[in-house]
């Protein structure tokens, strides 16, 4: 038994090693270009490498035992009458219990109130978001301009979307950003994002406000391109739009 | 002849529903008149209410119900033959085959649909379907696959066989039972006939205000939900009070097949959520109907409610089809690794932490919704506190195998695949139970992936496994274990290839439910695209598999695999009344390796006695 147990823990090791360099080693994931998405990024990263070890684990057992414990004919004599082991079932139950609470600490709840740190706060812009079949409508409030073509947003501005619908449920996603939030007829809901890189769709699809939730025929269309600019283009660009009463 | 009045229950069914539907129409248009408002929908769905009762009452429920309480001579035998299946048969074995062939076939139709939608997303742009056509088919692809996942287990290898593995006579409220069977033809015809009216373009999920504006089809979708939600309802309280009274003397709860246990939680989730979301489905067809305005905001009402109501009923729905797979997959791997289930009673308390938990996480599907804030931490910590029980179910399974002597059948095979493929399955939900990064990946493919990991990885394998353990019992005859274990091989493979794409995908930032994506996204689709066509090819052997040894495979032994639960004590199939005498049960069904442990007092009388 205990030369069974020590193989297995050897692959197990194997795999385990093999899944961390994948992961340290392969980026998945589209350009991050806010700080909100950053911080979701390590999150999912995070978890990934806590997830090897569990999956490698439970592998190795299976792959182990399907082949070394397998008998090719019918018949034959039982297996040997195990039917549980208290050290082994607290242990997994404590192991998986540290786990679990571990990932709601952190990540879990850390994340949250990072992303949350703006909530109640005064931010460097705020952009109203009117959704409706199949458009999107800003409105920058302070600048006192509406747009309908582009969502344009300065560098390193920590900026509040303000969002609502006009008839069915929408979702407002920037995939660059990582950020989303659902538009609902009657009520408005919020979102913070810091962009903090330069970009435009056009060299990038991720620079794009998306629509996230199913709304019906033009659904997948149902995005218009982001660009992140500098201060002063974005002031010159704020200059060209059409004022609002 | 003799073929044309095996169907004679089903035309008069249909006939009466015609009648219904005239008579729920004409009380419509008279109600219209009064009131002046409009005539469609409220003539649809008053027209289907009797239109139901009329396809009951004509296919079983006036032979059966009606005459016995107006003291006519009611129907007391099944058609023999093939042509017992297409009656309204009160036998659990009929029953059980009535839902998982019916289940099979709407399983492969809405395969066909998945194919329909691969072929779509080959390459960014809309290429073979409209974006309508894409809604509809996609929308139709979901709620059958749920159909599906809901019932097969429980509606189907369930009825076939919990009675006979507590060593009962049948279930306990045989008529119910028929009852729940006989209102899926009507939801089926409903799904199928959707796109006749405009289809409908809201998902599975069908949030309004969209599923309250959009096409008639619409409609068609709610009333087969609805209609649907009755069947686990009833399904729900007939194997709960059958599990219960039913049992043979001597077969504690203690003693009970893990499977047995798995199907008792499911029917508790069955009987109580599923009358939430038959509530939710009402109102929204009143909303499209009589205008209530339950969840439109410009009438007071809130669409938010909505999700709430959904997904109380649809979170717990997902433990109605696992919980049940679980089941399977210790049971299965229990007899052909020739060890007792590891850890059972832990097992057991597992399976219902999860009954539990179950009720109190919904929400973690609303966590981009605009639902107030501090819900988020609460809901976040229950979600991710089932892993510990869903942790139980991977220790019973790792230890079950462990030293055992596995034989590695077809059915042993899927039971090895379902911890495989449901533990990427489980991890891959704590992302999403993680509000943080499910701000990313919620409504993306990451999301897709996931659930068809729990639903087909885990569920789905853990059924076909199950047909092929349960094929011999069922139809007394043994399937070709060569093209059985062929279809587990290029299912195992294909599926992973399709679904571990489809993360990748979802990670590279692809929305789910679309028509056109993209031009960056096209490798991962077709990856994705070419492995799902591949997948679809595996149940080619399967189908053929199935339908030839069912007609000439070679006869099967009462127990071929030697197991030591009930159902492999009589006779393959077994009997109408299922075992010649009662059994009596003495021990538990796992004492393998233990020389004096039995299962079964008294070898019952008709038992071909061999195995064990």
């Amino acid at each position: 038994m205990n030369r069974h147990a020590l193989i297995a823990v050897a692959l197990w090791i194997l795999i385990s090693a093999a899944g961390f360099i994948a992961v340290l080693t392969y980026d998945p994931f589209p350009i991050a270009a806010a700080e909100q998405a950053t911080l979701i990024d390590d999150a999912f990263k995070l978890l990934t490498l806590l997830a090897v070890p569990v999956f490698a684990m439970v592998v190795a057992f299976l792959l182990y035992s399907a082949f070394r414990f397998r008998r090719s004919v019918d018949g034959g004599e039982d297996g040997p009458p195990i039917r549980g082991n208290n050290k082994i079932a607290v242990a997994w139950l404590a192991a998986s219990t540290a786990l679990t609470i571990a990932v709601i600490i952190h990540p879990g709840i850390t994340g949250l109130n990072e992303i949350r740190a703006h909530d109640g706060k005064p931010v460097d812009l705020v952009v109203q978001i009117e959704s409706s079949r199949f458009a999107w409508s800003l409105i920058y409030p302070e600048q006192k301009i509406k747009a309908r073509k582009e969502l344009v947003l300065p560098i390193n501005a920590v900026t509040r979307f303000k969002i609502n619908s006009r008839d069915v449920i929408h979702s407002f996603w920037i995939p660059a950003f990582r950020i989303k939030i659902d538009a609902v007829p009657g009520i408005e809901t919020t979102i913070v994002a810091t962009p903090n890189k330069l970009g435009n769709y056009d060299d990038n699809i991720n620079f794009r406000v998306q629509c996230a939730e199913l709304c019906g025929l033009g659904h997948a269309k149902m995005s218009i391109p982001v660009r992140v600019v500098e201060k002063e283009e974005f002031d010159e660009w704020i200059a060209q739009q059409s004022p609002v009463q | 002849m003799g073929a044309l009045s095996g169907l004679r229950y089903i035309a008069r069914g249909l006939l009466l529903a015609a009648i219904g539907l005239g008579i729920g129409i004409a009380i419509a248009l008279a109600v219209t008149q009064v009131t002046g408002r409009e005539l469609e929908e409220p003539a649809v769905a008053i027209g289907y209410v009797f239109a139901l009762i009329g396809w009951l009452l004509g296919v079983g429920v006036w032979g059966t119900w009606a005459k016995e309480w107006l003291d006519l001579e009611p129907k007391d035998q099944d058609d023999p033959g093939w042509r017992r299946y297409f009656g309204f048969s009160l036998d659990h074995k009929v029953i059980g085959i009535q839902y998982l062939t019916t289940l099979m076939v709407v399983f492969l139709l809405a395969g066909i649909l998945s194919i329909l939608l691969r072929i779509e997303l080959l390459d960014a742009g809309e290429n073979f379907l409209s974006a309508s056509n894409y809604n509809t088919i996609m929308s139709l692809h979901g709620i059958m696959m749920v159909a599906v996942a809901v019932a097969s287990i429980i509606g189907g290898l369930g009825n076939f066989t919990v009675p006979l593995m507590i060593g009962a006579e049948d279930v306990a409220f045989p008529r119910i039972n028929a009852l729940s069977f006989w209102v899926i033809p009507p939801v089926a015809l409903l799904l199928v006939l959707s796109p006749l009216f405009g289809g409908f373009d809201s998902g599975w999920t069908a949030y309004p205000p969209l599923s309250v504006i959009n096409a008639n089809g619409q409609l068609l979708f709610l009333l087969a939900f609805a209609t649907f939600g009755l069947s686990s309802i009833l399904g729900g309280l007939n194997f709960i009070t059958t599990i219960i009274a039913m049992r043979a003397p001597g077969l504690t709860w203690g003693r009970l097949p893990i499977f047995v246990w798995s199907i008792f939680s499911a029917a508790l989730l069955s009987l109580t959520f599923t009358q939430v979301v038959f509530f939710g489905l009402l109102a929204v067809i009143l909303d499209r109907v009589v205008g209530t305005g339950f969840f439109m905001a410009d009438q007071g009402g809130n669409a938010l409610l909505y999700e709430h109501i959904f997904w109380f009923y649809s979170h717990p729905a997902v433990y109605i089809m696992i919980l049940p797979a679980f089941g399977i997959e210790l049971e299965i791997l229990s007899h052909f690794s020739r060890k007792p289930v590891f850890a059972y009673k832990l097992v057991v308390g597992a399976l219902l932490s999860i009954v539990g938990l179950s009720a109190v996480v919904w929400a973690h599907h609303l966590f981009t919704s605009g639902m107030a804030d501090f819900l988020h931490i609460p809901f976040m910590v229950v979600t991710e506190l089932i892993s510990i029980p869903t942790g139980v179910i991977f220790l019973s399974a790792l230890g079950t195998i462990w030293l055992g002597r596995l034989l590695l059948k077809t059915p042993m095979l899927f039971a090895l695949g379902v911890i495989f493929n449901f533990l990427i399955g489980g991890l891959t939900g704590i992302y999403l139970a993680d509000v943080v990064t499910d701000i990313q990946l919620q409504d993306t493919y990451f999301v897709v992936a996931h659930f068809h990991y729990t639903m087909v990885g885990g569920e789905i394998f853990a059924l076909f496994g199950a047909i092929y353990y349960w094929f011999p019992k069922m139809t007394g005859r043994m399937y070709n274990e060569r093209l059985g274990r062929i279809h587990f091989v290029w299912m195992m493979v294909m599926y992973n290839v399709t679904f571990l794409a489809m993360f990748w995908v979802g990670i590279q930032g692809m929305n789910r439910r679309i028509a056109d994506y993209p031009a960056d996204m096209v490798t991962g689709n077709v990856i994705v695209s070419v492995a799902a066509f591949l997948l679809a090819a595996s149940f080619i052997p399967f189908v053929y598999n199935m339908v030839t040894s069912w007609k000439r495979g070679p006869v099967a032994s009462a127990n071929p695999w030697g197991a030591r639960t009930l159902e492999w004590e009589t006779t393959s199939p077994p009997p109408l009344e299922n075992f010649k005498s009662p059994p009596v049960v003495v021990g538990d069904p796992y004492g393998y390796g233990e020389p004096k442990s039995r299962h079964i007092g008294s070898q019952p009388l008709g038992a071909e006695g061999d195995g064990d």
